[in-house]
This record gives structure tokens, C-alpha cells and sequence, in this order.
């Protein structure tokens, strides 16, 4: 029955449709970051060339004026004698230097080339202005520490060993990413797989020729293999891009080494994620089975949607302070307990003890939800045109 | 054939079934043995569809036995079963004969003998050409005959037909009724869930009367009209019939007579009273009360609709 599903839902025109949009998107997009990189890459460098003589006054006495003098530069004593000539095109471009230039604003003024080249004169202004300085302290390095560009890098330890690192947040945090996609791309599928059966009439028949665990079993493997092939498709301009058009879409260079693997919370991410799939799998196909009609059964995907996102809300939260009761109480909620407890996984806020009890309360709340879901596919859906309560389905 | 012999394919003893404090069925049983064609009768809403869907496993009993061959259904448990719903439709945006290896596969057929058997089956019913398209594309008429095929695909020793004529057209009705007289023939079980009596009358061996969750009749056809219907025997003769304590007279006329047999009188034993007593008869024959009539006797009271 797998090969059936997941062969039929690849015939269909309609899902190639949607799955490939996204990668031509992608690759639309991508082609033009490449075009229009390339177009800055050589605006940029022939702005950076392009010289254009300017007059300055200087009531700072920073500048240096043979610095001035190479760049193009000449000093003049009277401000708006240095704006009228920009004015009547006389001259190029004029800079005004105020006394303090820390507190108070460089002036400048130039001849309207457009928006993207009148960029040059204020670049031109502040370089001369700090070349003038780096000239007067007389050491590129004091220069830039006196403008505080210093790299730091900071190391901390838990249990003797490194952590705390974004190399450490970022491995865990993949689970995050791939719950959050799977269904995303596949809950829809899910909430809607039993509804062919069912707007088919086809319940009875194989339900008398499959057994519904069988069924559901078949259901969910063919929605990951198809949820596989729909992030390959979505995943290949990307990887694609970043493998041969790196330079060009100016992406960064990805160092895989600084990412920190470690044993533990990696498996407490996976069994998050195969947790809260259960649990959110068996919670789509159980709506999905008492809905009527696909369309019905959509408009609860919105309020599944709310509940994955909930934890969203009280990120900073996460982050600052996991003990809160807020924190506390979205680690333990289960259908937002998937997220939250992933969050701080990651950010290595969980625990052992904590994670132990969230993932055995996903687990056998996402087995009594994948068997409640079987039983309302079982009951639920033989009920062709009616909407059916649990308390019904009970009652048989 | 020799029904009530051995072991009955179908089983089902003091059934019971219950939708939260409202009884569906009470205390049903009865059997269908290997071989025959089983009518389950009764009008809307007397439990009919309620019982098949029990005993397939759809539904689960409240209490008693329903057994298959010998053992509760499951659809692992490899037993043949061709099963036609009431309610019923196909994968309708797929291909004709992807749908039916589908279910050919889910029955245990090999792709190819899946597609074998669907091709030969489609070429019967004159629709071959269509194998690629799909359902939806097909008529309501080509899709009634997909759908028969995909019960009847895996030669199966049980065949379940829930209201088997329900919607087909004359054309594709007489179809199923040529397929169930094959399927007797090779011996297959059938079991009909039916009102139409005419259907019964001609292929049923055995038939249950279903009224409100209860048996009201149950047995051979020809023991449900003996026991509902009140049977009279038309006489043709020489001049009128004499009274007798063996029947009741209905019809008195020169040359022709209408009786019913008074209790432990039977109509053999009343033809030789008359022959003994001189009477010259020309013609005897008995007439059962029609199932339809049956049907309507006993269900005529009660208002339609409830559970199926």
C-alpha cells in the first residue's frame, strides 16, 4: 500500500506543482541575488576607483592635507564659498569638517549622480578623515583598537568540558528545524490522508482487506518518503547554490568543523522529534478521521499550526530564564512540550531528568493518540457524511 | 446440498449490540454453511448492515459470538472474502487498473496476476479500452463494474453483497446477478443482505428475517412461507367441493374450488380425502404466499429509517 500511496501522490500534476514552485522560487531568486551581486560587485569597484577632486574646509585640523591632496582633495577657507561652487558644478563635491567631529556632523555636498553614486562623497569624506588620523597616531593596529574593533572569543565549561558555544546550540537545534519542516510541509497530508477513504466510500472495503493499524502504519511511511522527496526537491537549488555560486550569492563559508556533536543532547533531539511526530501525527490523523470533508478537516490545521508556533512566544523566556512557570509550563503541555523542550535542548537548558520525562510523556501520549486515531479511522470514517464526536465513537 | 451439516462458515450466536443505552441487536444467531446463498432480510434500520459490519470486525459486538470460519474476521486472517458495502465508491482521480491491482495487491494477488485478472475482467465487461482512464472519467455505470470486479477479484469463498443492486442499472443489475449465479455454481458462500424479494426467491437456499434486532424468521424459504404465510390450494373438479374438518373452503364455484388446510392437515392428505370420497379432481396445486408478501406482513407496521 506504501508504493501505492506514495506512487499515486507523485502522479499527481497538483503536488508537482506545489513542491516544484518552491525550488524555481528559490532558484529565480538565487539567479537574481547572482545577477545583482555581480552588477554591485562591479558598481562597487568602480566606485572605489573613481576619483573626483572635492574642496574641504577643515575646522577640526584632523586632516591631513597631502592625504587630501592624493585623494583629490583642496583646502579652502570659506564654507559656502565650497557650496556654491557644487552648486554651479564648479567643483565636484565639498566637505565641512566641524570642530568635533565625534559629536557633531561631517557636512557633505556633491553634484546629484543618482542615489546609488552619491554614495561615494560621504565614503570619500570619512576615509580622508580617518587615513588623517591612523596618519597622526602612526599605527594601523592603535587605530583600529581606538575604533573598538577587537575580536573576542570567549570559552566556557560544563562538566569539565567546552560548551555554551553557538557550535553547541546550532547540532541539537537540526531536530528543531526538521520537526518544524516535516510537518509544515507534510501536516496538511496528514490531517487529509484518511479523507480520500473516507469522500471515496472505500472505508469499509479496506478496512475488510487491511487492518486500520496496517492502514495508518502505511500512511505515515508514505507521508515521511514523500515528505522526503519534497525537501530533496526544496533542498537542491539551495545546496546547489551554495555548492557552485557560493562567491557570487555572497553566502558564508560554513566552517562544519565548529559545530560540537555532542552524544547527548543530539539523542534527546531525535527522540524529541520522533516523540512529538507521533504525538502531532496521531493527533492530524485522529481530527482527520471524525472530519467529513478535506475542507473541514483544514480548518483545524490552522489551530495545529498556533500550537507549534505557541512556543515562539516566550522565546526570550527560554533563553534568559527556563525556570520560569511559564517555561515550565510549556515544557511539560504536550503539544507544546516538542518545541520548548527542543529550545532548551539546545541552549542546554533541559536536563537529563527533565528530557527523560518529556519524551516518555510524548511517546505514550502520541501511542494513545496514534490508537485513539485508529480507533476514530475505524468508527469515524465509515460515517461517510457525518461529523463524529469521540463520545460516539466511544459509545461503539 | 445439505445445510445444518458440519461446521458453518459463518457462525454468529446470541449477537448482541448496543450503541450507548440503545439496543441494535438482541440475541441473534445463525449460520451460513459452505456452499449456499444466505438471504439476511429486513427493512431499514433492523440491524442488517449493523450485523455484516459486526461480523467483519468493523464494528465491535457488545457481547455473543460472530465467527468466520471458525474464528472472529481479520482482514490478516487469509480468508477469501469479497465484500460489496452499501455504502460503496472507488479512488476516484486514479486509473481504472491501478485501483484494481491495488486491491488485487491488498488481496494477496501478485502484480501480475493482479493485472491479469483485472485486464480479463475488464475485457469481459466490455470496458478494456478504459483501463488507463480514470474512474472519475469512467460512467456511473462502467464504475458499478470495477467495483464488482474488485469484490469478486481473489475468487472468493465468501461473498458478502450488502443491498447488492442498490443503484446499478438494469444492465450492470443483471451482471451482478449472472456473477452471483457463477459464484454459486463454484461454490462459493453467499451471503445477501437484501429487500429485494424476487432476488431472494431465486438464489437464496436460506433466509433470516430481521425486525428490530430480532430474528422473526429464519430457515429455508420454503419453511419461512409455511410458517408466515397462510398457503391455499386451487382445485379444479366435477361439480363442488364437499365440506371437510381438513380445510377451511375460501372459494366455492362449479368446477373450481379455493381451500387453506386446517392445522395437521397436509395438502397431500387432503387430496387423497378427496379422491377417497370420490371427488373427481382435475387440478391440485398449492400456493405459497409470496416473500413479498411475507415481507410486508411483517414489517408493514413499522415506520422506515433507525440504524442499517
Amino acid at each position: 500500500m506504501v508504493s501505492f500511496e506514495v506512487s499515486r501522490t507523485l502522479k499527481k500534476k497538483k503536488f508537482w506543482l506545489g513542491t516544484l514552485t518552491v525550488p524555481f522560487a528559490i532558484a529565480l531568486i538565487l539567479g537574481l541575488s547572482v545577477i545583482s551581486n555581480t552588477t554591485t560587485t562591479n558598481k562597487v569597484d568602480t566606485q572605489k576607483n573613481a576619483k573626483f577632486s572635492f574642496n574641504y574646509v577643515d575646522s577640526s585640523g584632523l586632516i591631513n592635507s597631502s592625504i587630501a591632496n592624493a585623494l583629490g582633495g583642496g583646502k579652502i577657507a570659506d564654507a559656502a564659498v565650497g557650496i556654491a561652487d557644487v552648486k554651479s558644478a564648479r567643483s565636484t563635491a565639498f566637505f565641512i569638517y566641524p570642530q568635533d567631529p565625534t559629536t557633531e556632523i561631517v557636512g557633505v555636498y556633491g553634484i546629484d549622480k543618482g542615489i546609488f553614486d552619491n554614495g561615494r562623497y560621504s565614503a570619500v569624506a570619512t576615509q580622508l578623515l580617518q587615513l588623517s588620523v591612523q596618519s597622526r597616531v602612526g599605527n594601523k593596529e592603535l587605530t583600529s583598537l581606538i575604533a573598538g574593533k577587537i575580536n573576542v572569543k570567549s570559552t566556557s565549561f560544563l562538566k569539565g568540558k567546552e560548551s555554551g558555544s553557538i557550535g553547541d546550540v546550532i547540532p541539537p537545534m537540526i531536530f528543531l528545524l526538521i520537526f518544524y519542516l516535516v510537518l509544515l510541509l507534510l501536516g496538511n497530508q496528514m490531517l487529509t490522508s484518511t479523507q480520500e477513504e473516507k469522500e471515496n466510500r472505500v472505508t469499509e472495503i479496506i478496512l475488510t482487506t487491511l487492518n486500520p493499524n496496517t492502514l495508518i502504519l502505511g500512511k505515515i511511511i508514505s507521508l515521511f518518503l514523500i515528505g522526503l522527496v519534497q525537501i530533496t526537491v526544496f533542498a537542491s537549488p539551495v545546496i546547489l547554490g551554495y555548492s557552485f555560486f557560493r562567491k557570487d550569492l555572497r553566502l558564508p563559508n560554513i566552517d562544519l568543523s565548529s559545530f560540537n556533536f555532542h552524544a547527548e543532547p543530539m539523542i534527546i533531539g531525535f527522540l524529541l522529534l520522533v516523540g512529538g511526530f507521533t504525538l502531532f501525527t496521531g493527533t492530524l490523523v485522529a481530527v482527520g478521521a471524525v472530519m467529513p470533508t478535506a475542507k473541514e478537516a483544514s480548518n483545524v490545521f490552522g489551530v495545529v499550526m498556533a500550537l507549534l508556533f505557541a512556543p515562539f512566544w516566550i522565546i526570550s523566556l527560554v533563553a534568559s530564564d527556563p525556570n520560569s512557570l511559564i517555561v515550565q509550563v510549556f515544557t511539560y503541555f504536550p503539544y507544546s512540550a516538542t518545541v520548548t523542550a527542543m529550545m532548551r535542548n539546545g541552549l542546554g537548558s533541559l536536563g537529563t531528568g527533565r528530557a527523560a520525562i518529556v519524551i516518555v510523556e510524548l511517546f505514550v501520549l502520541g501511542f494513545i493518540v496514534l490508537k485513539l486515531a485508529m480507533r476514530l479511522f475505524r468508527y469515524g470514517s465509515i460515517e461517510y457524511s457525518k461529523r463524529v464526536s469521540p463520545f460516539q465513537v466511544f459509545r461503539r | 446440498m445439505d445445510l445444518g451439516q458440519g461446521e458453518p462458515l459463518v457462525h454468529v450466536q446470541d449477537f448482541q449490540m448496543s450503541f450507548g443505552s440503545t439496543k441494535v441487536i438482541q440475541n441473534l444467531s445463525f449460520d451460513v454453511y459452505e456452499g449456499e446463498t444466505f438471504g439476511f432480510l429486513g427493512s431499514n434500520g433492523s440491524g442488517k448492515t449493523t450485523t455484516i459490519r459486526s461480523l467483519l470486525g468493523i464494528y465491535q459486538a457488545t457481547s455473543g459470538t460472530l465467527h468466520i470460519g471458525g474464528a472472529p474476521f481479520a482482514p490478516d486472517r487469509n480468508i477469501s472474502l469479497g465484500y460489496l458495502p452499501e455504502e460503496r465508491g472507488l479512488y476516484k482521480k486514479e486509473a481504472t487498473l491501478d485501483v484494481m491491482v491495488y486491491f488485487g495487491r491488498l488481496k494477496g494477488l501478485s502484480k501480475m496476476n493482479a493485472v491479469n485478472w483485472s485486464m480479463n475482467f475488464l475485457e469481459r465487461v466490455g470496458i478494456a479500452a478504459r483501463a488507463k482512464v480514470r474512474l472519475d472519467k469512467l460512467s456511473s455505470g462502467e464504475q458499478q463494474k470495477v467495483q464488482l470486479g474488485i469484490t469478486i477479484m481473489n475468487d472468493p469463498l465468501l461473498l458478502i453483497l450488502d443491498e447488492p443492486t442498490k443503484g446499478f442499472d438494469p444492465v450492470n443489475r443483471r451482471l451482478l446477478m449472472d456473477i452471483i449465479e457463477e459464484q454459486r455454481i463454484a461454490g462459493t458462500t453467499v451471503l445477501m443482505v437484501t429487500h429485494q424479494m424476487e432476488e431472494v426467491e431465486r438464489l437464496c437456499d436460506r433466509v433470516l428475517l430481521l425486525k428490530n434486532g430480532k430474528a422473526r424468521a429464519y430457515g429455508t424459504v420454503s419453511q419461512v412461507q409455511d410458517e408466515f404465510g397462510s398457503s391455499s390450494i386451487d382445485i379444479g373438479l366435477s361439480g363442488e367441493i364437499p365440506p371437510s374438518q381438513s380445510y377451511r373452503v375460501i372459494l366455492s364455484n362449479p368446477d373450481v374450488a379455493q381451500i387453506s388446510a386446517s392445522v395437521g392437515h397436509s395438502p397431500e392428505s387432503i387430496l387423497k380425502e378427496l379422491v377417497d370420497r370420490g371427488v373427481q379432481v382435475k387440478s391440485f396445486m398449492e400456493k405459497k404466499t409470496s416473500l413479498d408478501e411475507i415481507f410486508i406482513q411483517i414489517y408493514g407496521d413499522e415506520p422506515s429509517g433507525g440504524v442499517s
